[in-house]
């Protein structure tokens, strides 16, 4: 890695303020949110309580158990995947360097469809910046291996935010490069380095 | 034969019969029967012997007759005389380790002098050269000799002066072994910081500094124990001993800086703090401006949160070191010379306080304000006007949060050195400078957490935490300011606790919790009566927001001054409410507050506990119970839900009194239920109603909480009796868990209660014409709480009753109840508890999982195909409990039964067996491997949603499992398996769930690195 960052003081987003998927109000607000006071006083049925009962041990009320309730691929989940992807030249993720955001991520999710769509923008921190090819190919690196081979990904730089654009949205989404890309040694190096942090 | 010829023979066979030989002549010398100079003359003749084996066993004699003498035998003249012998015998290369033993037992007898001393300095200076010839183990000796001789006779040494030095440094030079370096940088530290060095400074230096940076790694299987870390912290003292270093030491320190190892960096970083705490202020000044100009680029642009920290560590230990003596920063104090470009690079850097190098300039400020007052006092002067420009001009709240964050660190600063309210410590001199910008800091802070739009969370958390600590901060906020704050942050538990902001309030809990430490009376005046006054007076209308307010009253109760008001006035509360016939889950959350505080407190030293016993126990009981004997309605007190939480409080009040108070409790307390001298049996007749049974919940928990040591005023026989008989036949799933924990607790702790075995109970559940196959579940209930109870204290008993339970699995009619009946026995019971006194012995677990998997192995093969999956299901509720330990010396046995349950349908078997696989294959991994093959498919299989059975919480943990497949196992085991899984994880990246798919994303890749090369 060169010894000078090309961008040594990028803007940085706090992680707090990232888009998260908020547990929003559950159903049963009454109780819901209080965990630590109430939850042994007012569950009182304790919990071995009876393993004769016919469907046993309930497996759990809450709507994470029922597979008839399904959770659709969306802009955040994607969101979530590429994020906390470290930045090759920072110690900092592309979403705190807010290279990607949520506003600029586009999913078209038809499982009936032969094919669903991902499409997402990323913003480089300067309009220069040569890494933004690396970036882009983690991003799609990364997506292509944890999506469902259903979906079509594509990968650009957001318009008018690097300089040669054109150029690196060709070399991202063009298949052949793409697969001679990932056979290179070192560059390998740097996506595996850079999807490590991936939570 | 001569001792000297019975040494010399015995040495190499028998050590320590030539140890008795030499101990022989010992006390010879001591008697005067033998005199020194006689001893060595015998030698005479090995002593000149060509063969240097036979000289060295010679010397090797006279030292261990020398370790035997006691320290006071030899005369000054007698030491002079031997001392001289060996100094000649250390110009004998071959006999060097034995002489300079013989040396070392020498210098502890008392007569030893300083001007033997200095004798064998010079030697080892002239004669010792070239040390490194030596094996490590003579390298040894000569270095604890001299490490011995520099403890005792270090005056005598010093008069040496440059010579001394020269000799050590010469002497140790090229020393490479650990064990030799950790005595070496203990002597050089010595003469260091003792002995003139001027003149030899760069000598010394160099000496030292060859070493740095250590990168020793200890070797596979040492036995030394000398970690690289000893080492670094040994040289890294040797550095920093003298300021005559400082010219030579951070050029050269600030030079390895630029390493690209880490572990180096943070070596260079700590030893640079440890010379800046150890050297002078004057040195340390000369220094400073270099130093920030090479710290600051570790700090700004950190890759390492670690480096970063030990960066800052360095520089305010530059900072303390300024301040060392100063009241006031005069302008051209060295310390103001040091902070001036600083603070001017770090103003610069937080124009823009978003970006990357704002917030370690923020952590530069912050640290260096924890110097000293001075350093406080300038730190604040030089930034606190620009950064309240910045703020009003800040365009953007992401800008405003960064700067409040700074600030935020500078107020964390200002408690470090002006201290909290109720510190004890020494107030400093000087005044607070925040007091100058008091006001507007706590309008910006105020107007940030109130003013500002309700839904900007993480902004208003950070003011929130500025708040604080203003209000903690020694001396600074008036109090009617402090209950302002207070007063903010009631607002934001009762008016927004309910929409989703449930950091915000949880914060605000935790520091209203704070103040209360500080100032509890604030808390008790302001707080208490505001959350009060939200309680409504009945839950009829549908309200349910007192949950919330209840909550936070629970969390703040803890300081015992405020829980006596919160016990009074929810007491008046919950009687207010029982009136206007509220809902039973009103009175519950009442009752769970309070028991949530008590559940945090130390009862048993509480001297308020008969209070408590009065209020929440009988009086409460006496409330439940006097509708049952005609004397008003009953109420929502009479609920379940609401009998089991007061059981639950009076439970916890009731186990915290000493053995006499439950004594009279006893009768007092059952009492209460009816007339005197009955027995809670009678509230279960038949003809009861169903409020005076359910008393029996209460009675649970209050026989729970009984001490082992006091006796209970039931006839034993009849009343165990009664109570299986009762429970066998009681539908009511609420009152029965009740009995039958009754009939656990009762034959756990008094042992009168015991049972004769499972037959005979049998007999009784079922009628004495009735075979065993007319038991019904509620008979199969009553046994297997029985023996869990006996199982918690080993008795012998139980093993029949195991054995017996065990037969009822290949039943086709109780087969099916009596495996998830398992499930009761090692479940942890809240009332069958240690806290309760019941009797649990440790390896209690183990003994039952020994005992069944044979059995349960066994019944397995012999059983017939409908009634297999029975010994599983049992199998698998007995592993949920079992520590892993316990299970992986039966693993062989073991596996295989696991891996047919992965073939059940059970989702619950099927769970628990893949937790129990999840824990081998991070415990015992190697047990697995052989099985590899049959694991992956049967994970992948119960991954998999297509496959049905499988719901999401099984899809989950198969899928965690596996991850933790490479890296547990060889790759060259799983390599063969890797295409596999990639391939067939795909369906479980399109999971209907989410969070199974973000399992099956983290597998995949872990999976997909597998073969990659480790990074180290």
């Amino acid at each position: 890695m060169s010894a000078d960052p090309l961008n040594a003081n990028p803007t940085i987003l706090s992680a707090s303020d990232l888009p998260t998927r908020r547990r929003r109000p559950s159903s049963h607000t009454n109780i819901g949110a209080f965990s630590a006071v109430f939850s042994k006083g007012i569950n009182v049925s304790s919990p071995s309580s009876d393993p004769f009962a016919t469907s046993p041990i309930s497996l759990s009320d809450s709507d994470s158990e029922d597979d008839a309730i399904i959770d659709r691929i969306d802009e955040q989940e994607i969101y979530d995947l590429i994020s906390s992807i470290s930045d090759p030249e920072h110690p900092l993720s592309l979403g705190e360097l807010a290279v990607v955001n949520l506003p600029d991520i586009d999913v078209r999710d038809a499982p009936t469809a032969p094919f669903s769509t991902v499409l997402v923008q990323i913003t480089p921190t300067i309009t220069h910046c040569s890494l933004a090819t690396v970036i882009g190919l983690g991003v799609r690196v990364r997506l292509e291996q944890a999506l469902p081979p259903r979906f079509r990904v594509d990968v650009r730089i957001k318009e008018g935010t690097h300089s040669t654009a054109d150029q690196v949205n060709k070399q991202l989404n063009d298949k052949e490069r793409v697969a001679a890309a990932l056979e290179n040694g070192t560059l390998m190096g740097v996506l595996n380095k850079m999807l490590e942090t991936c939570r | 034969m001569s001792d000297a010829q019975r040494f010399l023979l015995t040495i190499d066979g028998d050590q320590q019969e030539a140890a008795k030989v030499a101990e022989g002549s010992a006390k010879r010398i001591e008697n005067k029967d033998l005199k020194l100079v006689e001893l060595v003359q015998s030698l005479r003749e090995f002593l000149t012997d060509d063969d240097a084996t036979v000289r060295a066993k010679a010397i090797a004699y006279i030292t261990a007759v020398l370790t035997a003498l006691s320290p006071t035998t030899l005369t000054r003249q007698q030491i002079v005389v031997i001392r001289q012998f060996l100094c000649d015998r250390v110009e004998d290369e071959s006999g060097l380790k034995e002489a300079t033993q013989g040396l070392v037992a020498l210098q502890r007898m008392s007569r030893f002098s300083g001007e033997d001393a200095v004798a064998i300095a010079t030697t080892l200076f002239t004669g010792a050269h070239d040390l490194q010839r030596h094996p490590q183990g003579t390298r040894f000796v000569v270095l604890k000799l001299l490490d011995a001789i520099m403890s005792d006779q270090r005056d005598a040494l010093k008069g040496m002066r440059g010579d001394f030095v020269v000799g050590v440094t010469d002497l140790v030079i090229g020393e490479k072994d650990p064990r030799n370096l950790m005595i070496v940088f203990s002597v050089l530290r010595v003469v260091i910081v003792e002995w003139d060095i001027v003149k030899y400074t760069e000598t010394l230096f160099d000496a030292v500094f060859c070493y740095f940076p250590i990168t020793f790694k200890p070797p596979p299987g040492d036995t030394y124990g000398i970690t690289a870390q000893d080492l670094k912290a040994r040289l890294r003292d040797c550095i920093a001993a003298s300021h005559h270093f400082a010219g030579h030491a951070f050029p050269a320190l600030i030079d390895k800086l630029d390493s690209t190892s880490p572990s180096v960096k943070k070596d260079v970083l700590q030893t640079i703090a440890a010379c800046a705490s150890n050297y002078g202020p004057t040195t340390i000044s000369v220094h400073s401006t270099q130093l920030w100009d090479s710290l600051k680029f570790e700090v700004f642009n950190a890759q390492d949160e670690d480096l970063a920290t030990e960066t800052l560590i360095g520089i305010r230990a530059i900072a303390v070191k300024l301040s060392f003596g100063l009241t006031s920063a005069a302008p051209q104090s060295p310390l103001a010379r040091f902070l001036r470009p600083i603070t001017t690079e770090c103003n610069e850097r937080l124009r823009e306080p978003q970006q990357k190098q704002a917030r370690p300039a923020g952590q530069v400020l912050g640290s260096l304000a924890t110097a000293s007052p001075v350093a406080f006092a300038s730190t604040i002067k030089a930034v606190m006007a620009p950064l309240l420009t910045l703020y009003q001009d800040a365009d953007g709240i992401g800008k405003q949060r960064a700067l409040l964050e700074v600030l935020g660190q500078l107020f964390e600063s200002a408690l470090t050195v002006y201290g909290l309210w109720c510190s004890m410590e020494g107030y400093p001199i000087e005044n607070n400078p925040l007091d100058a910008f008091r006001d507007k800091l706590f309008e910006i802070f105020c107007q940030a957490l109130m003013g500002t739009a309700k839904e900007e969370t993480s902004f208003r958390i950070v003011a929130l935490r500025g708040l604080l600590r203003l209000t903690k901060l020694r001396r600074f906020l008036a109090d009617n300011e402090i209950g302002m704050v207070v007063q903010y942050f009631d607002e934001i538990i009762l008016e927004e606790g309910l929409d989703g902001r449930v950091d915000l309030r949880e914060e605000a809990v935790q520091a209203l919790l704070g103040i209360s430490k500080i100032k509890s009376s604030l808390i008790m005046d302001i707080t208490i009566p505001a959350f009060m006054a939200k309680l409504p007076d009945s839950d009829i209308d549908g309200a349910i927001n007192y949950v919330s307010t209840l909550e936070g009253l629970a969390k703040l109760g803890v300081e015992r001054e405020i829980f006596e008001v919160l016990m009074r006035r929810l007491l008046n509360k919950l009687d207010v409410v029982l009136q206007n016939n509220s809902s039973p889950a009103y009175p519950k959350a009442i009752l769970s507050t309070l028991h949530y505080v008590l559940s945090l407190r130390l009862l048993e030293d509480d001297p308020n506990l008969q209070v408590y016993y009065e209020r929440l126990v009988s009086g409460l009981i006496r409330k439940a119970t006097h509708p049952l004997q005609g004397i008003g309605n009953t109420t929502a007190l009479n609920d379940e839900g609401v009998l089991e939480v007061m059981g639950r409080l009076a439970n916890l009040i009731v186990r915290s009194l000493d053995a006499g108070r439950q004594e009279s409790m006893v009768s007092e307390i059952f009492n209460l239920y009816g007339s005197p001298q009955e027995d809670p049996l009678n509230s279960l007749a038949a003809d009861a109603s169903l409020e005076q049974k359910r008393t029996v919940i209460l009675s649970s928990y209050l026989l729970a909480g009984i001490r082992r040591e006091i006796s209970l005023p039931w006839s034993e026989s009849p009343f165990l009796e009664n109570l299986m008989y009762i429970a066998s036949h009681e539908n009511a799933a609420s009152l029965r868990l009740a009995i039958l924990r009754m009939i656990s607790l009762l034959v756990n702790k008094w042992p009168v209660y015991d049972q004769s075995g499972p037959a005979d109970v049998l007999k009784k559940l079922t009628g004495p014409e009735n075979s065993p196959e007319d038991l019904t579940n509620g008979g199969l209930r009553v046994l297997f709480w029985l023996n869990k109870a006996l199982l918690l204290r080993t008795s012998p008993t139980s093993t029949d009753y195991t054995s017996f339970l065990l037969d009822y699995l290949k039943d086709s009619k109780h087969g099916r109840q009596t495996a998830r009946a398992f499930a009761i026995l090692l479940a942890d019971d809240e009332l069958l508890s240690k806290s309760n006194y019941a009797v649990i012995r440790l390896l209690h677990k183990q003994r039952l999982f020994t005992y069944c998997l044979p059995k349960i192995a066994d019944g397995f093969q012999a059983a017939s195909a409908a009634v297999k999956p029975n010994y599983l299901v049992a199998l698998s509720n007995i592993l949920r409990h079992v520590p892993s330990v316990a299970i992986t010396p039966s693993l062989d046995t073991l596996l295989p039964l696991l891996l047919q349950s992965l073939d059940l349908d059970d989702p619950d078997v099927k769970a628990a067996t893949i937790d129990t696989l999840s824990v081998t294959v991070s415990e015992s991994p190697q047990a697995i491997a052989s099985h590899v093959s049959s694991v992956i498919a049967r994970l992948l299989r119960a991954a998999n949603i297509s496959t049905g059975g499988n719901p999401p919480r099984v899809r989950q943990s198969a899928l965690h499992c596996l991850r933790l497949l490479p890296g547990a196992i060889k790759n060259e085991t799983l390599l063969p398996f890797k295409q596999q899984v990639i391939r067939s994880l795909i369906i479980a990246l399109d999971d209907p769930k989410r969070h199974v798919r973000k399992e099956a994303v983290d597998c995949r890749a872990r999976w997909l690195r597998m073969d990659e090369p480790d990074e180290d």
